[in-house]
């Protein structure tokens, strides 16, 4: 009686170190190399608009496409903050003893799409100009198999939750409208 | 054997195995988490430094002349490597540590480049001090280097220096009579002497130019002059004052002059004159220069090895100011073989000179790069050999600089209008209330002071466009802006004429190493009575 028991056990406990752990570990990885992927993607992708100044939705498009290859859903954040020194140069005729302060205006990804969306079958591009700061933030929105099986065994479950992440932003310095 | 044995043993030959492919992935990660690091950083402090080579330069009434531009570079390299020293502090490197690993910083200029990297120190006995000495290994800029190359085909031998535009210099012999002339390549050109035209749109051909200054008095009193009178002669600005005597600025300090000008300036037309002349010139004396017969000016090796076209030759298809006109095809070429060959050997050189062992190589750029190079004044710097876990680190940058005096590109004119702003020329919804055109650089904003207060002015009070200028959601993206303007005159006749007299005007009222500053000034001057 006591044998079978320990045998049941054995099995069990054999079956879990046998399957699951390889699985959680390669599953590990493979979320590793997601995030090698996504972060080397990300990083070129910022680099590309900022040394260039322009967004297209080529542009776009291709970096959402390589960073899907990683077999994950993404929700990619940008965010373009435009310099503008007008407010600075008011200040400073009216008071000229002091440096005006410039002020950045923000562009979020939804104002972002809306410029660089094709009109009329005419494609766009959104030129920024030296100066400007341009970022992006990406995170995995579906749970991957490796925090599937972590909450089947201990529960890291919580609403933003993420394990492949990448960001990166920079100033452009270059303008993208050229003439 | 026992479940619990095979299960040991598996866990004996797993474990290592995830162990190693744990820490090797992260290992990567890391690897490019700081790589990509060091690319933002090296960026930054690439954008520091030319924001610094700027700033100086606008601010300084002489940064034209070569003496006060190699001051104002050694700032911006200074700038550069503090940058560096900031970003890194954290990684444990300093800026004399950092420094071992930039083989080296390129500025490109107008018609040369400099390079800053180490050399040896050669001197006489009797220039030695303490600080010099002869054989020293120094970090500083190399002399400039011009954007040049050799043609020599028997009657003609002449070296020709390009530059960022169509202004080409030629010094040599032509059927044995030694040359020496510079000027602008341009084609369309018509109308006479008096009345230019350009692509059929009138020139304006005197204009009165105005802008707001401000001065240090000889009693150390700050003076504000609106609007006041002004002429542009070889980079420097004279200014009318009220009771009409002229004035220029030195170090924000006011310079009487004992001459008076001419406020009724014609410098565009002279510009249009000068280079329908100088074009003729060139078309009657140099037709027959091909590509092929372009040599490096020291080892004689051809340059253009894979095309052969007549460089200067009037095409039916193309102006010679087009882009893609084979003079344009040509210039960058010798632009690029130029950069390419003296940085590389700048680069490979630096093995003599450092101790980091890293196989210094000059990394291939891209063509998108070499585009920006060309048509801009740039910094490009290097960073090679810091150990980065997995790898060497290996980055270079490219930083271009718009606004600056150096050059007059095509798109460095902005229009004002009345409603106070001012515009890029290809904003599409430009109106067509146009009150003038200015170089980029007159909206950016001066400082003067007299030791005790310093004020900030700008030259043209008005306002950055929204669409054109803060963001630039209505700038057209033309190939050739040229014939943009040129097709643009039917609806908006005023912006394009402006456009064309503020370009001729600004490329000619610029500073050239070449002009006669005696010459340039007579032709501005009012014969005194």
């Amino acid at each position: 009686m006591g044998d079978t028991l320990i045998t049941v056990v054995a099995i069990i406990l054999a079956a879990i170190l046998m399957f699951v752990f390889p699985l959680m570990t390669m599953s590990d990885r493979t979320d590793d190399v997601s995030q090698l992927a996504v972060e080397t993607a990300t990083t070129e992708f910022v680099d590309d608009v900022r040394t260039t100044g322009r967004l297209s939705m080529d542009k776009y498009s291709s970096f959402v496409e390589t960073i899907s290859a990683t077999g994950n859903t993404y929700d990619v954040e940008m965010e373009a903050q435009i310099l503008d020194e007008n407010p600075g140069k008011k200040t400073t005729q009216a008071e000229p003893n002091k440096i005006g302060e410039n002020v950045y205006y923000t562009m979020y990804t939804s104002q972002i799409m809306d410029a660089i969306n094709p009109t009329n079958g005419q494609t766009r591009t959104l030129a920024l100009k030296e100066g400007d700061i341009f970022s992006v933030n990406v995170r995995n929105t579906n749970t991957t198999l490796s925090q599937q099986l972590k909450n089947f065994f201990y529960s890291v479950t919580g609403n933003d939750t993420y394990t492949i992440a990448a960001e990166h932003a920079g100033i452009v310095t270059a303008n993208g409208a050229g003439n | 054997m026992k479940y619990q044995s095979l299960a040991v043993i598996f866990i004996i030959i797993i474990l290592p195995i995830s162990m190693i492919l744990t820490a090797y992935v992260q290992n990567q990660v890391k690897t490019i988490e700081l790589q990509t690091s060091y690319d933002t950083k090296l960026t930054n402090a690439t954008h520091d430094a030319l924001n610094a080579f700027q700033l100086n330069a606008i601010n300084s009434s002489t940064s034209d002349l070569a003496n006060s531009k190699i001051r104002d570079i050694e700032a911006s390299v200074n700038t550069f490597f503090n940058s560096m020293a900031t970003h890194f502090n954290m990684a444990g490197y300093n800026k004399d540590i950092l420094q071992e690993y930039v083989p080296a910083l390129v500025y490109t200029m107008y018609d040369g480049f400099y390079i800053y990297s180490p050399f040896t120190n050669t001197l006489d006995a009797e220039d030695e001090g303490t600080s010099y000495y002869n054989g020293q290994r120094v970090y500083g800029l190399k002399p400039y280097i011009f954007y040049s190359a050799r043609y020599n085909t028997g009657n003609v031998d002449v070296v020709i220096t390009y530059s960022l535009d169509n202004y080409i210099t030629v010094q040599g012999t032509i059927g044995g009579n030694p040359v020496d002339r510079s000027g602008y390549l341009l084609d369309n050109i018509g109308g006479t002497d008096i009345s230019r035209t350009y692509r059929g749109v009138p020139i304006t051909s005197s204009e009165t130019l105005t802008e707001d200054v401000k001065v240090t008095n000889t009693d150390g009193t700050i003076q504000q002059f609106d609007n006041c009178t002004y002429v542009k002669i070889n980079g420097v600005k004279y200014y009318k004052d009220p009771t009409g005597t002229w004035f220029s600025i030195l170090n924000g300090e006011r310079y009487n002059q004992g001459t008076s000008f001419k406020e009724q300036n014609d410098a565009a037309l002279r510009y249009y004159n000068e280079a329908s002349d100088f074009t003729s010139w060139v078309r009657s004396n140099l037709n027959d220069l091909r590509s092929s017969d372009a040599v490096d000016t020291v080892t004689g090796d051809r340059i253009e090895t894979t095309a052969d076209y007549y460089i200067f030759r009037t095409d039916s298809n193309k102006s010679i100011e087009d882009n893609d006109s084979n003079f344009n095809e040509h210039r960058r070429a010798i632009i690029r073989y130029s950069i390419e060959k003296n940085l590389s050997i700048a680069i490979a050189n630096y093995n003599n000179y450092t101790d980091v062992t890293t196989d210094f190589q000059m990394p291939e750029l891209l063509e998108y790069e070499w585009d920006k190079i060309i048509n801009n004044i740039s910094i490009i710097s290097f960073m090679q050999g810091l150990s980065i876990g997995g790898k060497i680190y290996n980055g270079y940058t490219i930083v271009t600089n718009t606004e600056s005096e150096e050059v007059v590109s095509t798109d460095s004119i902005y229009i004002r209008t009345s409603d106070g702003q001012y515009h890029k020329a290809a904003d599409t919804d430009i109106g067509t209330n146009i009150t003038g055109a200015n170089l980029n650089t007159d909206f950016e904003r001066k400082t003067v002071t007299n030791g005790e207060q310093t004020l900030y002015y700008y030259p043209h009070e008005e306002l950055g466009c929204y669409s054109s200028i803060v963001s630039q959601t209505n700038v057209e993206v033309t190939n050739n802006i040229y014939e943009y303007m040129a097709d643009k005159y039917g609806d908006n006749p005023t912006l394009v004429s402006s456009y064309f007299t503020a370009l001729g005007r600004e490329r000619y009222s610029m500073y050239r190493t070449h002009n006669n500053p005696e010459e340039e000034l007579s032709k501005f001057e009012v014969a005194s009575p």
